[in-house]
């Protein structure tokens, strides 16, 4: 389930291009639609906070909850930990959001334009380099260009992938050990904790562990649990891209290396409408986000009236 | 009576009465793990005899070929060793040595030691197998031209999760392996179904009461667990049933230790030789241990030692009472003293009710006892000197594991105690709300008082049956 990223683009464009207001590039549009996407995505838990709040229809699919719990399911998922120096690392990469590339070594050439990864990917996700499908340390990546250390012959097959850290908010950290029932841990202070340890009615067990929270890490008590955790937790989604082939002076979309919008199908109209808005800006038309502002606003208070 | 099948009992029949859980061996190999299933967690220590770890172990394993006739799986057990004897040669000591025995032996497993079957000593461990003879082994000792050697697993079996039992033995195929809970472990869980465990109490409050939408929106698990955990206190003081009691002997110095989990006594009683019990009685209206007893000057100021700390001085008060004859208190003669027997009938029964002035309360022949809070002792009259003596008392069911749960007859009432507790500690609920939850604790800990006072029909009509009038029924 994912919204077309050619389709949200052809749709802008048809949009922005009546009466020849302008016109969107492909690099904007790439860059505008990882803003909207994020956007929209920030506003599921602020959404979820406030519907929650309020009493809520048995009626299959008109309950608001389970509604946004649908669209937000799309980036739940669990992760192991590890454990070292007395805290667990957070699970970074769910391997959902992936990009590779591939190409052949021509002789004597060790640099290589990556087409199909945009370099945010690149730097913020962990990159392996296969040659001939062996794992390859002799390389660097500068922006979106593959250096290899030594010339190559030629018809090597170089297999790039790039893994998003993709860890985006903490959810249920969860603790199993052997036949023992699964735990969930409680996220306390480090205010609280020392209280805790010290009350003997309270202090934590591996029946109830606790953790704090801090550094990006988690640190477990009672400090015996050294394994076994595992933590539920939402991952960012994939920034869109319209990947294109030039055919002449015509950007031809390219399927294969595109990315699509990762959110809920329910999102189209406004994922369309909050480009066109940001569109507006880019093209100076105080029209087009006066009216997309206008349907944007419109189509919030109707969820949330 | 059916097998667990989605209700709330979990255990099997025989894992219930008999305290046993049956593997059949689908395939043959080391390294194979069994998943205990019983509600009781296993704990595990060790898996050989000869040490002291394994007296902390809560079960056994058994191994069978027929599952009839089974032997424990100990490191010498034939499921778990074999022999062997050396060629005409010494082996070691080092590492990665290779060693020969005269037979095949097909049996020897990496991981396995090298144990002298004559002397027991330990020579070293296989760290691999070469062939049906030969072994290589890492030896600390050398092994001596032809000796007879048993390859058997130090630790045959582990827990090396819990609840998993690791077979590192080989077992074969079609054979049966049993978890048997020690007899200890399964007496403390028979009649487990009449309680529910404090953490389920947790689990379900968590679940059934709070949440969006209900009253109690949000809570920190910390804070149930406090309110479930001293509810179970409160409830341990005047609502449950008191199950603590120990069977001690007074010594010589009449004196003996409260219990590690002592909060409060129910009753303290001697033992006669029918096993009949006489309630001994507080001598907190005659006497009691003085918590202090400074050494003062002549103007009666407490002295101090060089460290600055008043000096102490033996208690007069406890000299005179470990002194006293009993029977000046309770003005009972000597003959009454030697036979406490209840249906004891004797000559000078005829005196009983005729000495009038007597006080009720310390005309009593059972002797007497103090609590010296400073040492932390029960103290005791001489008369009781090497009498064996029943002590109840209550806990606070917080003290052990296996204290931690309440009976069902209470269980609601322990929902609403913790409702009550956390709505009353809550910012913004009104107080009409708490009123409400308050009357329903009260209610709910009333009715579990009744049930748990456990007044059955036939027993009071019995009881009724001495008095003037007959109740039928």
């Amino acid at each position: 389930m994912a919204i077309n990223v050619n389709t949200v683009y052809q749709t802008v464009l048809l949009i922005l291009n009546k009466e020849q207001r302008g016109y969107m590039t492909p690099v904007e549009f790439n860059k505008i639609g990882t803003q909207v996407q994020l956007e929209i995505f920030e506003r599921y838990f602020e959404d979820l906070n406030q519907q929650i709040r309020v009493p809520q229809t048995d009626t299959d699919y008109a309950d608001r909850v389970v509604n946004l719990d649908e669209k937000i399911s799309i980036f739940k998922t669990i992760g192991n930990t590890t454990y070292a120096n007395g805290a667990f690392s957070l699970p970074a990469e769910s391997g959902s959001s992936q990009a590779s590339f591939t190409t052949v070594t021509e002789v004597n050439i060790q640099a290589y334009p990556i087409t199909t990864i945009t370099a945010n990917q690149l730097a913020s996700g962990t990159t392996t380099v296969y040659l001939d499908g062996v794992a390859s340390t002799a390389y660097s990546i500068n922006g979106t260009t593959l250096t290899l250390n030594s010339a190559p012959a030629a018809g090597i097959d170089i297999f790039v992938v790039t893994t998003q850290d993709d860890f985006y908010r903490l959810g249920t950290v969860i603790y199993s050990a052997g036949a023992l029932p699964t735990q969930e841990l409680e996220r306390i202070d480090r205010g609280d904790l020392y209280h805790l340890l010290s009350s003997k009615l309270t202090a934590p067990t591996t029946t109830y562990p606790v953790y704090v929270y801090e550094r990006q890490k988690l640190f477990v008590y009672p400090q015996t649990i050294q394994s076994g955790i595992e933590a539920t937790y939402i991952r960012k989604p994939m920034d869109p891209v319209w990947n294109f082939t030039l055919s002449g002076n015509a950007y031809v979309y390219n399927p294969d290396t595109s990315i699509n919008f990762e959110l809920h199908d329910a999102e189209q109209t406004e994922i369309v409408l909050k480009i066109l808005l940001y569109a507006g800006v880019v093209v100076k038309d105080p029209t087009i986000i006066q009216v997309a502002a206008q349907q944007v606003a419109q189509e919030q208070q109707n969820q949330k009236s | 009576m059916p097998i667990p099948n989605g209700g709330l009992i979990t255990e099997t029949n025989r894992q219930y009465y008999a305290g046993a859980q049956q593997f059949y061996i689908t395939s043959a190999g080391v390294g194979q793990t069994f998943t205990s299933t019983f509600d009781t967690n296993l704990v595990f220590d060790n898996s050989d005899p000869a040490s002291n770890g394994y007296n902390l172990n809560n079960f056994k394993i058994f191994t069978s070929p027929d599952a009839n006739v089974w032997a424990e799986l100990t490191p010498t057990s034939p499921t778990a060793s074999t022999t062997g004897t050396t060629d005409n040669n010494a082996y070691g000591p080092g590492a990665a040595v290779t060693v020969t025995i005269i037979a095949n032996n097909t049996n020897v497993l990496a991981g396995m030691s090298l144990v002298d079957v004559s002397t027991g000593a330990v020579y070293g461990t296989v760290t691999s197998i070469t062939g049906p003879t030969q072994f290589v082994c890492n030896l600390t000792i050398q092994i001596p031209v032809s000796t007879n050697l048993r390859f058997q697993f130090s630790s045959p079996w582990a827990v090396l999760s819990p609840n998993i039992i690791t077979v590192n033995a080989s077992l074969s195929i079609g054979t049966y392996l049993k978890i048997q809970l020690n007899e200890n472990t399964l007496g403390e869980s028979l009649g487990n179904y009449s309680y529910t465990r404090l953490n389920d109490v947790i689990d379900n409050f968590l679940i059934a009461y709070v949440g969006a939408g209900k009253l109690i929106p949000s809570v920190k698990r910390t804070d149930v667990i406090f309110h479930a955990r001293r509810g179970l206190q409160e409830f341990s003081y005047d609502t449950l049933k008191s199950i603590k009691s120990a069977e001690l002997g007074i010594p010589v110095s009449l004196s003996l230790q409260i219990p590690q989990d002592y909060v409060n006594y129910v009753r303290l009683a001697w033992v006669d030789k029918q096993g009949v019990l006489h309630t001994i009685q507080p001598a907190e209206k005659l006497t009691s241990r003085p918590y202090y007893t400074p050494a003062q000057d002549d103007a009666g100021i407490p002295t101090q030692d060089s460290n600055s700390n008043n000096l102490e001085v033996t208690s007069k008060v406890n000299a005179a009472w470990d002194a006293n004859d009993p029977r000046d208190i309770s003005g009972a003669y000597t003959e009454q003293y030697s036979e406490a027997n209840i249906y004891w009938q004797g000559y000078y029964n005829g005196a009983l009710g005729q000495r009038y002035g007597l006080q009720p309360q310390t005309s009593q022949k059972n002797g007497w006892f103090e609590i010296d809070e400073r040492k932390g002792t029960f103290n005791f009259t001489s008369e009781l000197a090497n009498k064996v003596i029943v002590l109840e008392y209550i806990s606070d069911g917080n003290s052990y594991d296996l204290d931690l749960r309440i009976p069902k007859l209470a269980e609601e009432a322990l929902y609403a105690h913790i409702i009550h507790a956390i709505l009353s500690t809550s910012a913004n609920v009104q107080e009409y709300v708490v009123r409400r939850f308050k009357q329903e604790r009260s209610a709910k800990l009333r009715n579990a008082k009744i049930r748990l006072s456990n007044l059955k029909l036939d027993q009071m009509i019995q009881t009724m049956r001495g008095k003037s009038k007959w109740l039928k029924y």
